[in-house]
């Protein structure tokens, strides 16, 4: 049996009496003589970043009514929304095309980081895990390092042996009535497997403390089938996905349409992957995926089609792991092209344009210099715009744009002590702007922003580090963290001075300026699986721009922190929490301050065997005291508080 | 087991298939993209062309005296022009998309009276004060939009002693 340093050694690494999970997975494999032992194939560092993911009982306990509420308690999460429907996740107070939502890997092709009024496409309630990516391996699937990844992995292509697994769940809500269910299935027999899974959700208008904030109905359908086959060392297989949402956005807040907009949106995703495992590495693998996705999207007013998308993207991606390849143990390369086409319609005044995309990554990892390892990705490319004549906009304005693009990030982990690491990261963050930001050049009916784009804009291009310190201890887990980019060129819309006389709005142009994000987050936890269990963790981001002056960046969080103290016992799991946030004084120019806030819950969780099936019931009561919750970073801020006291449970059987 | 081999055989080709189909398929918009009518001003005109109310890139002429109707009547037709970017006057669209929309700050107090182009009368409901804002509405959308516009509501008239008569309009 051949054992590397790595995993003999992944014992002592972490204290006795509570081993992570990821070291008990190394720790059982040694214990077994027909397992194979193979080399780590990443860094300890990213192992440890894997168990932090939502899934299993941790994913059941924070299910909410989207991706981006399920992680709100994740370290440097923020939620920006403009209703329930259409919240998105924020990371480290970035926002839009700095966050990228990826499902099953590849790309969820929706319109959701170009407009807060656009929901994420994709069912959260079917989600088998949720992770936020972190540190090097972001460059993996996009340029902005400073920003994160969403990763929901579904696996609808079923590359399973097991021979039957299904799951039935139900969400029930009082904050938004309504209800959430979701089914499915895969099965295998001699190569060949199958999975299948249909999800509805339909919630009636969201309740607050000051009453029922109208026009905030969601109501989604969705499913996907997919099969795959093994022969040999190859893997083959291939799914479909499909997703529709109705659901408004709700009016009159400043600005804004009096009774609202409703929104209705279709996604397909037609997706084929082959594998290549070799015989003798099984962490070796040759990887290609082909997604298809076609994304439809009307926004009414009142009767008429206020505004109108269809995406058209095809996305290729190979990718090659590898391992064994002495101190530097694990290697992942590979190559991206996309090609992107988006078609408006009404009241849209960004030209109808094709963009390409083609780049290169990275990701190796290097070990075994006194418990040094370290991570260095990279990810090269180029982005290419090819906007066509429209009546909205001005010709001048059409301008073809090419963008070369780099990123880079190096991290060195370094064991500091027995289950103790300090960890540097170091990365150049770079995105292309959006088209939106190159080519519109008028107001957005829903968001109701008037926002030009500025054709001549260069690459968004920053500098950044981060410093981590995590301690595995027998009774507690911790981990602290200070971060910071200096963005040469950070795009982002700001008020011109100027004003629309026609609509009697600001102009906001979107601009390239110097601006500095920096901020912290920590967060502890005790080990213990049975017993008492406590948990906290804060986040804080500030953002500054140098304009001249320094000034406050727009949409930036305020602090917030969870705190969570329950009791575990064998099929029983009881929890009381408190969040706060405190008020956001630092604000950008005609933004608004926004108060802070105290909540309080319960969570209640359930779960048990019966019959080769498990059983997860998850009862929560939010905002107990109906607390008037105002979140800096929705537009309806001034109109409504978020969700008021809400009773919610999670039923799920997996068999 | 066998049931399990031909439901993957048949799902695989389908999506197989439909990945190649939809390579070739075009998901379109079934809406044009629609102008906006750009205006910078609006400038309302009593019927014999003397000016009522003049608004340029947000600014209410204020030498102008208050738009007033009585309850209970409605005020003499009341013309609209538009103002460009160099302050001079231009027509209202004459298309059948776009037309004049409006919002009354209090309904109870005031409504008004639409026969079609860019004009309208003032109809006084109750003695007050309250706000009016004029829009180009396109598609159910406003392109353009004045600010509030006071409007005083003075006190109630029987019919025949509003200084507007409906029938006048006609002449």
């Amino acid at each position: 049996m051949k054992t590397s340093l790595f995993r003999a050694t992944m014992g002592s690494l972490l204290l006795g009496g509570h081993l992570h999970s990821f070291a008990q997975e190394f720790v059982q494999d040694l214990g077994s003589s027909t397992i194979e032992a193979e080399s780590p194939k990443q860094a300890l560092l990213e192992g440890l970043r894997e168990d932090e993911d939502l899934k299993g009982a941790v994913l059941e306990r924070e299910i909410s009514t989207t991706i981006a509420e399920t992680i709100r308690n994740e370290p440097d999460v923020a939620i920006r929304s403009m209703g329930p429907a259409a919240a998105r996740p924020v990371i480290k107070g970035l926002s839009g095309s700095h966050v990228e939502v990826t499902e099953d890997g590849s790309f969820c092709g929706d319109m959701s980081a170009t407009s807060p009024d656009h929901a994420v496409a994709s069912e959260v309630l079917t989600a088998q895990k949720l992770r936020v990516l972190r540190g090097p391996n972001i460059l993996l699937h996009s340029y902005s390092a400073a920003g994160g990844v969403v990763q929901v992995e579904r696996k609808d292509i079923p590359f399973s042996d097991s021979i039957f697994h299904g799951y039935v769940a139900w969400y029930a809500e009082s904050g938004q009535p309504g209800i959430a269910t979701a089914v499915g299935a895969n099965a295998y027999a001699m190569g060949f497997s199958v999975k299948g899974e249909l999800s509805g959700r339909r919630m009636r208008d969201m309740e607050t403390p000051e009453g029922t904030l109208e026009n905030t109905d969601i109501e989604n359908t969705g499913g996907s089938v997919g099969a795959a086959y093994a022969l040999g060392r190859f893997r083959f297989g291939a799914s479909y996905r499909w997703f529709e949402s109705a659901y408004g956005i709700p009016g009159g807040f400043i600005g804004g349409h009096p009774d609202g907009v409703d929104i209705d949106l279709w996604k397909r995703d037609l997706t084929v992957r082959g594998l290549y495992l070799p015989a003798n590495r099984s962490g070796d693998t040759l990887d290609i995926t082909a997604r298809i996705n076609r994304y439809h999207h009307k926004e009414y007013e009142d009767e008429s089609v206020g505004a109108e998308f269809a995406v058209n993207q095809e996305n290729l991606r190979i990718e090659k792991s590898m391992t064994n390849l002495g101190s530097l143990f694990g290697l992942r390369f590979g190559a991206e092209l996309d090609s992107r086409s988006v078609k408006m319609g009404g009241y849209v005044f960004t030209p109808p344009t094709r963009s390409y995309g083609a780049s290169l990554f990275a990701v190796a990892s290097a070990g075994g210099w006194r418990g040094l390892e370290m991570t260095f990705s990279g990810r090269l490319g180029g982005e290419f715009f090819r906007p066509q004549e429209s009546v909205v906009v001005d010709k001048d304005a059409i301008e073809d744009r090419n963008f070369a693009l780099w990123a880079f990030d190096a991290e060195f982990s370094q064991r500091v002590g027995i289950g103790k690491f300090l960890t540097l990261d170091i990365f150049r963050t770079t995105r292309a702007p959006t088209i939106e930001e190159l080519y519109n050049q008028g107001p957005h009916l829903a968001a109701y922003t008037y926002e030009r784009g500025n054709h001549k804009l260069d690459a968004e291009s920053g500098y950044g580090t981060e410093i981590e310190y995590r301690s595995y201890g027998e009774l507690l887990s911790w981990r602290a963290a200070a971060h910071g980019t200096w963005f040469l060129n950070h795009l982002a819309p700001r008020a011109s001075g100027d004003t629309n006389w026609s609509q009697l709005l600001p102009i906001y142009q979107v601009r390239g300026d110097e601006a500095l994000l920096f901020g912290a987050s920590a967060s502890v936890q005790t080990t213990a699986e049975l017993g008492l269990r406590a948990s906290a963790a804060a986040s804080y981001v500030r953002g500054i721009f140098r304009d001249g002056d320094w000034g406050d960046m727009p949409q930036i969080p305020p602090f917030k922190f969870h705190g969570e103290l329950g009791y575990i016992w064998d099929h029983l799991q009881a929890s009381a929490y408190c969040d706060f946030a405190l008020a956001q004084n630092f604000v950008d120019r005609y933004e608004e301050p926004t108060p802070g806030y105290i909540t309080a819950g319960a969570v209640l969780e359930i779960r048990w065997k019966l019959a080769l099936a498990k059983y997860s019931l998850v009862i929560r009561a939010d905002n107990i005291l109906d607390a008037d919750v105002r979140n800096h970073l929705s537009r309806l801020k001034s109109v409504m508080p978020e969700k008021g006291r809400n009773f919610s449970a999670l039923a799920k059987a997996e068999f | 087991m066998k049931f399990i081999k031909t439901l993957s055989v048949a799902l695989l080709s389908s999506v197989l298939c439909a990945f190649f189909a939809a390579c070739g398929d075009n998901n379109s918009t079934s809406t044009d993209q629609h102008e906006h009518f750009e205006v910078e001003g609006w400038n309302l005109y009593w019927p014999n062309w003397e000016l009522a109310y003049s608004v340029y890139r947000g600014k209410a002429d204020t030498s102008l005296e208050v738009l007033k109707v009585n309850a209970n009547c409605m005020s003499e037709h009341i013309s609209i022009k538009f103002l460009d970017e160099n302050k001079k006057e231009v027509a209202g669209p004459s298309d059948d998309e776009h037309s004049l929309g409006w919002e009354v700050g209090d309904s109870k107090l005031l409504d008004i009276h639409w026969e079609g182009g860019w004009g309208f009368h003032l109809k006084g409901i109750k003695e007050g004060e309250t706000t009016l804002i004029l829009k180009v509405n396109h598609h159910g959308h406003a392109d353009a939009r004045t600010p509030e516009i006071r409007i005083v509501v003075d006190k109630s008239l029987k019919a025949d002693e509003c200084p507007f008569q409906e029938d006048e309009d006609e002449d």
